[in-house]
């Protein structure tokens, strides 16, 4: 395969290339420039036609998002999703500490083709070093006249504000984003109303990663017909991929969306294979909430479709974590049930007492204490909590039991001869009460 | 009005109500939580899921959907077609039961909602008695939250009914939830206890043993507890209210749904508004005086002493002479018959509406709300029948004063004779009225608790509490309300109704809708009562 | 009334104590009004630069918050007890936040954070006794690639071994981050280096510790 040319990363290795003028000398803002002669539903189109799938982890298109606001609107409100908190997903976080000003650039675009007067990027607060260097890059726009009033000559206006999150990985979830912006706790809404009707402060809104809006200013440079003839037909552009774990090149890499989970490990301009000749044994391949992996199953597809005919959620965020041979997949168990019972925002019962539950349950297989009926009770629990939508008012339970089933299912002879092999007699003492 | 298909039955309902109104009212047992009436929407508890018959996404074909919908979140519409009663909702509902229950202490021997808890009847209906939980349960403390309320929040479930009734009804805000997922609670901010008018609806509205009044606490199960529909006594709002009652005891008022009127709330004025029915002043048993005798006649003897006295009397000092004071305590048909006999007696008799109590200014909720976002008011005229007494009197007509004219004729002697009715559950003899009825020879005085009149009048009759009466009142709003009695007189009493119907001549028992027919027939306005809809049974 | 475990009716605050927040705190609250369609959106932004002034959030402080905000102190700490950033108690000068997230534990986060806990000689949610660090635990910091990683305040740790922690928290510019800080947040108080640039007259528990230094 030819070599990749980086789009949304190739600025990476820049020196100082979170600069205005390192960026703009190296082709910037000349997306947002072109769009700007256009009118904004020529850029919905262009968008559409690009089949810009939303890189958050739904793969939502972004131009059809764009399209419910509401054709009367007065005012719209754009809302930039940089809460990143799906483990172990870090590609917004590479993109904004090596170039914020791609996304600024698309976040006008994308301001401007949904006619937006103001736009809130909603950055987790433990980017630290990454909110500092956005804004930075916003103060640095504002200062050359690319934002505010009348952007580059044109009769669009646009206002750039930074809102730091608190610590809440359901905020990453576009209505959970919407009430935390409102300073609230950041409990998803009910649905309908969607947010493009009534959003932010009642008024129409459009939520979108900063991956997403990243791909908008080379769309319109280069247009749809050069975005669309990157990667398979469903899955359009160039696509970040985060690979962690015990590979020799952690870390983020861009591609079409035609690699596979074994290229992301093995191949060397990727993950350069295991190190120190361990040997993989699971893999998270989207984000955790999208489900594992055995070793069998690396040939899967890192696109929008391929995802689901190995049981997983879908692409998600397109990060996989490797587990090698040497970790205790009840420990892996363990440790997901605990990120979902943590995270759990507690507003449906299914999924606040549903996570919290199987926490428990995790826990106690991975101290010695399990029973084999624990994981037929876990399955049992991921299905009466999500697995099927519209048990809860977010996605989050659907997440949660993902990794939990399929790990149980695709790992269960290990997970049992682990049970088989404790200490008898030690589950039964745990009983402390009840039953 | 939609027609909507539910589990294959057509059902009428009003358009864009919640499926889940519609499929209550018509009867379906829809377990829910989060959802009430009079509060947003939610839909987070999550137990109203229903199958639902949509268009499919690619074919446009109607079919079932294979995702659950939330019923109280998708609105009726012409048409539709919706399912509770299949095993996917059916598997749902056992599996939040469970779920409920995780956490849950299990301490009904001990908790008031016992009997009355939508914990318990849904686990019944639709749980299974067996938990799977083998760990150890999360406890979360029990609080003092406020002057009035305990919060349990180890039997909370979450609904979060209560603090969006503090948002939304009170507007007062005190509630809020701590924490988040499993750890979430319902707490105050520390030292801002809930304490607001309205606050003992949060009570109501829990449907789970988690939120508890303090004055209820622990003094009955509600088994054991009978009810009578009623209507508050405590301002002129006249909320629709349930007196709760056991052993001759009321034990507590709870608000009835009565729509535009109180809705579904009452405030806590109104709702501890009861305890002067023990109180140890209560006038017990009759009193008749004729100079420095004082006996205690049967009832049955007083009707014919009473109608000879005064007969005697305006036989001696002539009609006009004769005056009565109504309360606007007294019930519709307490006044009616009171005035029958005063005006069969005397014709030229002057009637008098009594001092009507007032207190500060009305207070609108939610707090600050004006116009038609005012969900609730607490009405400054702190009687239940002012508006009602004044009808009668506009009926009767003839001769009429104020009481304060009342109050200085009589002081100057205009009046030998007159009935003088109270029930005020505070304090309400002015010197100067004590000292104008020293002028007057026949004095009936008819009131609740002990007063200075009684010690010069010929006569004293126990009133007795709105509790042990029935009758009607006419609120702010003009309608007639009628209520039952509870509980029975304290030994030795009688109701008001039962010896002022024998006085004005009527025999047998006294019964509040005969006396509203006889006075429809000729005050036509009587003809129409204002009666609350009743709820469904597994409305709450 | 033994049954009772919670006292809600006590006031966690001193009616007649002097305001907690600085004038100077106060106005940069405001000045971020326009930025928001209601006062409420505020909230967040107002609570870290608070809990950057102070150190943390005390209860005083929510009360003056939600005055400046025109909502119920209730309603302050509803929010702020959902987010798992803000301390409603005195932390340390630096908080150490040791990333538990699937990659870091598989990669050996397990022992950095059980290696932490016994060279600091506190668990996690505690504070030293000379209030140096703090330990808290976080789902994940998306510094998967660098797994293990910790942040020390807003600095980021990557890579952390076992053996590499007594070094980390030897060195005093163990929170130095190389960014230029923008002046529309402080630093943490923690921060010494940048004391100057708080600016804030703070009255913490956080402050009097620096204080007595």
């Amino acid at each position: 395969m030819a070599a990749f040319e980086p789009v949304l990363l190739r600025n990476r290795g820049v020196e100082q290339s979170t600069t205005l003028k390192v960026y703009e000398s190296r082709g910037g803002y000349q997306g947002v420039r072109k769009a700007l002669k256009q009118t904004p539903d020529e850029v919905v189109e262009e968008v559409k036609n690009a089949n810009l799938r939303g890189r958050g982890g739904a793969g939502f298109p972004a131009g059809v998002k764009w399209s419910f606001l509401p054709k009367d609107r007065t005012r719209t409100l754009l809302c930039v999703n940089a809460d990143e908190s799906e483990p172990p997903t870090f590609c917004n976080r590479i993109l904004m500490e090596t170039d914020p000003h791609q996304l600024i650039e698309g976040t006008i675009i994308a301001g401007f083709a949904t006619q937006s007067q103001t736009a809130y990027i909603y950055l987790r607060v433990e980017f630290h070093e990454q909110f500092h260097i956005v804004q930075k890059a916003v103060e640095e726009a504002y200062a050359a006249g690319y934002l505010g009033k009348k952007i580059f000559g044109s009769e669009y206006s646009l206002d750039i504000y930074v809102h730091r999150g608190a610590g809440a990985y359901v905020c990453g979830e576009e209505t959970g984003l919407i009430e935390s912006l409102e300073g609230k706790r950041g409990w998803p809404r009910i649905k309908p109303p969607f947010p493009a009707v009534e959003g932010l402060f009642g008024q129409p809104t459009v939520v979108n990663n900063v991956e997403t809006l990243s791909c908008l200013p080379h769309i319109l440079e280069r247009g749809a017909e050069w975005f669309t003839s990157i990667g398979p037909d469903h899955s359009a552009g160039p696509k970040l991929f985060c690979v962690s774990g015990p590979v020799k090149n952690p870390g983020c890499y861009e591609g079409p969306m035609t690699i596979s989970v074994r290229d992301l490990i093995e191949r060397n301009d990727l993950g350069g294979g295991m190190r120190d000749g361990k040997k993989v044994k699971c893999v998270l391949p989207g984000g955790v909430s999208m489900g594992a992996l055995s070793v069998d199953e690396l040939d899967m597809k890192l696109d929008f479709a391929d995802p689901r005919n190995y049981g997983l959620l879908g692409l998600g965020t397109a990060a996989a974590v490797v587990i090698d041979e040497s970790v205790d997949m009840r420990m892996v168990l363990q440790n997901l049930a605990r990120f979902y019972g943590t995270e759990s925002c507690g507003q449906c019962t299914q999924c606040r007492e549903g996570t919290s539950w199987m926490y428990k349950i995790a826990t106690r297989i991975a101290s010695g204490a399990g029973r084999i009926s624990d994981l037929d009770l876990l399955l049992e629990t991921a299905r009466n909590m999500g697995m099927m939508p519209g048990y809860s008012i977010c996605g989050l339970p659907d997440g949660a039991t993902y990794p939990i089933e399929t790990i149980i299912k695709k790992f269960r002879p290990e997970l049992e001869a682990s049970i088989n092999a404790q200490a008898p007699g030690k589950a039964e003492a745990l009983f402390t009460v009840l039953n | 009005m939609a027609k909507i298909i539910i589990d294959g039955q057509e059902v009428e309902c009003r358009d864009n109500i919640p499926v889940l109104q519609a499929a209550v009212d018509a009867g379906w047992d829809v377990p829910h939580y989060c959802y009430h009436p009079g509060l947003s929407i939610a839909a987070s508890c999550r137990l109203c899921l229903m199958e639902m018959k949509m268009p499919h996404p690619q074919t446009k074909e109607m079919g079932w959907a294979p995702k659950l919908m939330p019923s109280c979140q998708t609105p009726a519409r012409e048409g539709m077609e919706v399912r509770f009663a299949t095993e996917k909702v059916q598997q749902n509902q056992k599996n939040c039961m469970e779920f409920f229950l995780l956490n849950h202490p299990l301490d009904c021997p001990v908790c008031d909602q016992a009997g009355e808890c939508h914990l318990q009847d849904y686990s019944y209906k639709f749980g299974d008695p067996e938990s799977r939980m083998v760990d150890q349960k999360l406890k979360n403390p029990k609080k003092d939250i406020g002057p009035n309320t305990l919060l349990y929040s180890d039997r909370c479930v979450m609904c979060t009914r209560c603090v969006r009734f503090t948002d939304e009804v009170s507007g007062t805000h005190e509630l809020g939830l701590v924490n988040r997922g499993s750890r979430l609670e319902i707490d105050v901010f520390p030292g801002l206890p809930l304490d607001n008018p309205m606050q003992g609806n949060v009570v109501d509205i829990c449907p789970v043993g988690c939120l508890l009044d303090k004055d209820f606490l622990f003094q009955r199960r509600v088994w054991e507890l009978s009810t009578a529909s009623s209507i508050c006594p405590g301002c002129a709002t006249g909320c629709a209210i349930r007196v709760d009652h056991a052993d001759d005891k009321v034990y507590r008022l709870k608000p009835r749904y009565n729509p535009g009127i109180n809705d579904w709330w009452m405030c806590d004025e109104g709702r501890y508004g009861f305890k002067y029915i023990e109180d140890s002043k209560r006038v017990t048993s009759p009193i008749v005086r004729r100079g420095l005798d004082a006996t205690s006649p049967e009832w049955a003897d007083i009707p014919e002493i009473v109608q000879f006295r005064f007969e005697q009397h305006v036989r001696e000092n002539g009609g006009e002479k004769l005056a009565a004071v109504l309360s606007p305590f007294m019930s519709c048909e307490e006044g009616w018959l009171l005035i029958e006999f005063m005006r069969e007696t005397a014709p030229e008799c002057t009637l008098v509406m009594g001092p009507v109590p007032m207190e500060g200014d009305d207070q609108s909720f939610p707090v600050g709300a004006t116009g038609d976002k005012v969900k609730f008011t607490i009405l400054n005229e702190k009687c239940p029948n002012r508006r009602g007494v004044e009808m009668l009197l506009e009926a009767a007509g003839g001769n009429q004063c104020s009481f304060d004219e009342f109050v200085e004729k009589a002081g100057g002697g205009s009046f030998t004779a007159a009935w003088i009715v109270g029930g005020y559950p505070k304090e309400w003899v002015s010197k100067e009225l004590n000292k104008a009825t020293g002028k007057i020879d026949l004095l009936v005085v008819q009131d609740l608790l002990q007063n200075s009149l009684m010690t010069s009048a010929a006569f004293v009759f126990p009133a007795c509490s709105w509790a042990e009466r029935e009758g009607s009142f006419v609120n702010a709003g003009g309608q007639i309300q009628p209520f039952d009695w509870a509980t029975n007189p304290p030994e030795g009493g009688r109701r008001d109704g039962q010896y002022l119907y024998e006085i004005a001549g009527y025999a047998g028992l006294y019964n509040g809708e005969r006396v509203r027919k006889l006075m429809a027939a000729k005050i036509p306005a009587f003809k129409e009562i204002h009666e609350p809809p009743v709820r469904p049974v597994h409305a709450h | 009334m033994s049954w009772i475990t919670v006292n809600r009716n006590e006031p966690a605050i001193d009616p007649n104590a002097p305001p907690i927040l600085s004038a100077a705190l106060c106005e940069k609250i405001r000045s971020l009004f326009p930025r928001y369609d209601t006062k409420r959106a505020v909230l967040l932004p107002a609570l870290h630069m608070v809990q950057d002034g102070l150190g943390h959030i005390p209860w005083q402080a929510m009360k003056e918050i939600a005055d400046i905000l025109e909502i119920h102190p209730s309603d302050v700490i509803d929010t702020i007890s959902f987010y798992t950033h803000f301390w409603t108690h005195p932390k340390g000068m630096k908080v150490i936040t040791a990333c538990r997230s699937v990659s870091c534990e598989t990669m050996g986060g397990v022992a950095v954070l059980l290696e932490l806990k016994k060279q600091l000689g506190i668990g996690e949610h505690e504070t030293t006794p000379d209030g140096r660090f703090s330990l808290v635990t976080e789902e994940c910091l998306a510094g998967c690639d660098h797994a293990p990683c910790l942040l020390i305040n807003e600095k980021l740790h990557r890579c952390v071994k076992v053996e590499d922690v007594g070094r980390i928290l030897a060195d005093d510019n163990n929170d130095r981050i190389s960014q230029k800080r923008s002046d529309l947040f402080d630093a943490p108080a923690g921060d010494s280096k940048s004391k100057d640039v708080s600016g804030l007259e703070s009255t913490s528990d956080v402050a009097e510790m620096k204080a007595s230094e």
